[in-house]
C-alpha cells in the first residue's frame, strides 16, 4: 500500500511540475473559452432567442443562466477527457523516457504501477475539473444563478463519473503508445476532436442524422448529455415555473442535448448513468486484463 | 569462493536473430567482473535476463542460489542497476526521486530517509537533495544514478557502461566509491564498458562477440594469450628499427616493436644494445586484446 501511494505522489507531482503536459490538457478548454468569448456565447444567445415562440417574454437572467449552462457543461465535458488523457500520457513518456525500465528491475508488481498511475490520473483530472466546476459555479452566479443543492451536487457526480470514464479510456489507449510520436498524436487528435466528437463546439441536435446516430455509439455521449442536463436543469426548471409551454421546454431541451435519442428512442437519466458506468466497468475490465495477459518488455 | 551468478547455456533469439548464443558464466562473490563487447554483442539482453525484465528462450539463470524462473521478485531485491542512462525522473528533486525509487522495494518512511542520509554520505550528495535531477552535472546525477541501485543495499551491483561521457576525473572519483563499497560490503561489481582500461582491474573478464563467449579470463592471462609483449623505443631511427624485421609502428617519438613474450623482448634487448638505450617493455593493453579476439575495435568500428 505504501508503495502504491508513493507512486502515486510521486505521478501527481510529475504532471503538475511538468508544465508542458499541464498546459496542453488545458488547450481545449481553452479554445472554447475563447471561441465563446469571441463569437460562441452570441451564436447560443441568438439561437436560444429565435427559438422562443412569439410572444414569449424571457428575462435576461435566464438567457444567460442557459448561455452560461451550456458553456460550462461543454468545458466540463471536454476537460474531464482531455485533462485525463494529458495525464495519463506519463505512462507513456515513462516508457520513452526509459523509466519505466527502473521500475521493471525492481520487485514491484505490475498491477501496483498501472494502479498507480490510474488513480494519478484521476486525482489530477479531479483536481483540474472540480476547480472548473468551481469558477464555472461563481462564474454563474454572476450571469444567473437558477440551482440547487441537488443540481450542483449531480454536477460534481457527473464530473466524477466522466473523469473516471476518461481515465479508463486512456488508460487502455495509452498503454499500447511506446513512442513520443505516437503521444503527440494521440494527444493532438483527443485535443483537436473530443470537443467536436462531444458536441462541446457545436450541439450535436445539429449534427446530420448519420453523424448523431454515430456519436449515440460513443459512450462519452452519454456522460456529456448528463452533465448538460444537470448544467442546465436550474433553468429549465425556471421556465417551466415562468409558464412556457412543455413542448417548447422539450424543444429547449433537443436543441442543446439534455434530450438525446437513440434510433428516434429518448435515453432517460437512468438509462444515461448506466451506460456510461457500465462502459467504465467495462473498461476497467479490459485494463486488467491487457495488464495480466501483457509479457515482459522486450528490451534490446 | 562461492559463485554469485551462474550462467548456463543461455539462449535468447530476438526473431530469427540470436542475440545470446548458449552463453554459460560464472561469477564469484565480491569480484568485479567484467562483461565486454561491441554494441549489439548481446551483453544488454543478457543482462535484462539476469534482472528478470526480459524472457529466456532457453538455458538456467541461477542468481545467488535462486532460480531466475521462480524467484525473479526475490533476486530483484538482489540487484541494483546503474543503466547507461539516467533513468531518474529529471523534474523531481534527487530526495523525491530516491523516496520513491526506495519505496518500489517496500522501504518507506524512517528507512527510506535514513538509506538516503547514508547514501548522501557515502556519495558525497547530502547538498544536492533538494535540487532537481535534471538540473545536476552529469558527474553528479551519475552519484544519483549510483544511489538509487544501491538503496536496496543489492549484493550485485550492474554497471552497464556507467562512465560514458564523464570526464577523467569524475570516472577515477566513481571507481574509488564503487572499489570502497566491493571492499566494504563484498559487493560483487558486474561491469560493461567501452572504457578497457577499467576492465582491466577486473578479476575476470568475458569478452562476447555475437551473443558468444570470444574470450574470458584474466586479464593479465588474456593480455599473455592474445597480444604478447610491446617494447617502445626511443631516439632509434626508423631505418635502424626495420632492420629488426618485426612489426612495429611511429608512436610521436618513439616507435613500438611488438614481440612474441617477454623472453623475445630481453633477446631482442640483449642482441643490439645499442639500439635499446632508452626504452620500455609493456605488455599489450586491453584493447589490443579486444581487437585480436573479435577483429573490432570498442565503438562499433571494424
Amino acid at each position: 500500500m505504501n508503495t502504491l501511494l508513493s507512486m502515486t505522489k510521486r505521478n501527481i507531482k510529475l504532471f503538475f511540475k511538468d508544465k508542458g503536459m499541464f498546459f496542453t490538457s488545458l488547450i481545449t478548454p481553452i479554445i472554447l473559452l475563447v471561441l465563446y468569448a469571441t463569437f460562441l456565447g452570441k451564436v447560443y444567445r441568438d439561437s436560444f432567442a429565435a427559438s422562443m415562440p412569439d410572444g414569449l417574454i424571457v428575462s435576461d437572467a435566464l438567457i444567460n443562466g442557459t448561455v452560461s449552462g451550456q458553456l460550462i457543461s461543454s468545458l466540463l465535458a471536454v476537460s474531464c477527457i482531455t485533462v485525463a488523457f494529458c495525464s495519463n500520457f506519463l505512462m507513456v513518456s515513462d516508457k520513452v523516457t526509459g523509466v519505466s525500465r527502473d521500475f521493471a528491475i525492481t520487485p514491484v508488481k505490475k498491477s501496483t504501477l498501472s494502479i498507480s498511475y490510474f488513480l494519478a490520473t484521476l486525482i489530477t483530472t479531479l483536481i483540474i475539473t472540480y476547480s472548473a466546476v468551481l469558477i464555472g459555479l461563481v462564474y454563474i452566479a454572476i450571469t444567473g444563478w437558477f440551482y440547487n443543492v441537488i443540481d450542483v451536487i449531480l454536477i460534481l457526480l457527473d464530473v466524477t463519473i466522466l473523469t473516471m470514464f476518461g481515465t479508463a479510456l486512456s488508460s487502455i489507449i495509452n498503454y499500447f503508445l511506446k513512442s513520443q510520436g505516437q503521444l503527440s498524436a494521440v494527444g493532438t487528435v483527443i485535443s483537436a476532436g473530443y470537443g467536436f466528437v462531444c458536441g462541446a463546439y457545436m450541439p450535436i441536435s445539429q449534427f446530420g442524422i448519420g453523424l448523431q446516430r454515430v456519436l449515440m455509439f460513443l459512450p462519452g455521449t452519454y456522460g456529456t448529455s448528463l452533465i448538460r442536463n444537470h448544467s442546465l436543469a436550474g433553468v429549465l426548471r425556471q421556465m417551466t415555473i415562468e409558464g412556457f409551454p412543455v413542448d417548447v421546454v422539450e424543444k429547449i431541451k433537443d436543441s442543446i442535448d439534455c434530450n438525446i435519442y437513440f434510433f428516434d428512442n429518448k435515453i432517460g437519466i437512468g438509462v444515461m448513468y448506466g451506460v456510461v458506468i457500465g462502459t467504465i466497468a467495462l473498461l476497467l475490465g479490459i485494463n486488467i486484463l491487457i495488464n495480466t495477459l501483457s509479457k515482459k518488455r522486450k528490451i534490446s | 569462493m562461492e559463485n554469485i551468478i551462474q550462467i548456463d547455456n543461455l539462449v535468447k533469439f530476438y526473431g530469427k536473430h540470436k542475440a545470446v548464443d548458449n552463453l554459460s558464466l560464472k561469477v564469484k562473490k565480491g569480484d568485479l567482473f567484467a562483461f565486454l563487447g561491441v554494441n549489439g554483442a548481446g551483453k544488454s539482453t543478457a543482462i535484462n535476463i539476469m534482472c528478470g525484465v526480459l524472457d529466456k528462450d532457453s538455458g538456467k539463470v541461477v542468481i545467488d542460489g535462486k532460480d531466475i524462473d521462480k524467484d525473479a521478485k526475490i533476486i530483484s531485491r538482489e540487484i541494483g542497476v546503474v543503466f547507461q542512462n539516467s533513468v531518474l525522473d529529471s523534474k523531481l528533486s534527487v530526495k523525491d526521486n530516491l523516496l520513491c525509487r526506495a519505496s518500489l522495494y517496500g522501504i518507506t518512511g524512517d528507512a527510506a530517509n535514513n538509506r538516503i542520509n547514508e547514501l548522501s554520505q557515502l556519495l558525497d550528495f547530502d547538498t544536492l537533495l533538494s535540487q532537481a535531477v535534471g538540473k545536476l552535472s552529469g558527474g553528479q546525477r551519475r552519484r544519483i544514478d549510483v544511489a538509487r541501485a544501491l538503496i536496496h543495499k543489492p549484493k550485485i551491483l550492474i554497471l552497464d557502461e556507467p562512465t560514458t561521457g564523464l570526464d577523467p576525473q569524475t570516472r577515477r572519483n566513481l571507481w574509488q566509491v564503487i572499489e570502497n563499497l566491493r571492499k566494504k560490503d563484498e559487493m560483487t561489481v558486474f561491469l560493461t564498458t567501452h572504457y578497457m582500461e577499467e576492465a582491466v582491474d577486473a578479476d575476470y573478464i568475458i569478452i562476447l562477440d555475437s551473443g558468444k563467449i570470444a574470450a574470458e579470463g584474466k586479464p593479465i592471462k588474456l593480455k599473455t594469450k592474445y597480444t604478447g609483449d610491446f617494447v617502445t623505443i626511443y631516439g632509434a631511427s626508423e631505418d635502424e628499427i626495420a632492420k629488426l624485421q618485426l612489426p612495429y609502428e611511429v608512436l610521436g617519438e618513439g616507435i613500438r616493436i611488438q614481440v612474441k613474450n617477454t623472453a623475445e623482448a630481453r633477446d631482442l634487448i640483449l642482441k643490439h644494445p645499442d639500439l635499446f638505450e632508452d626504452f620500455e617493455l609493456v605488455k599489450g593493453t586491453m584493447d589490443d586484446v579486444f581487437l585480436a579476439v573479435t577483429g573490432k575495435k570498442l565503438g562499433g568500428q571494424n
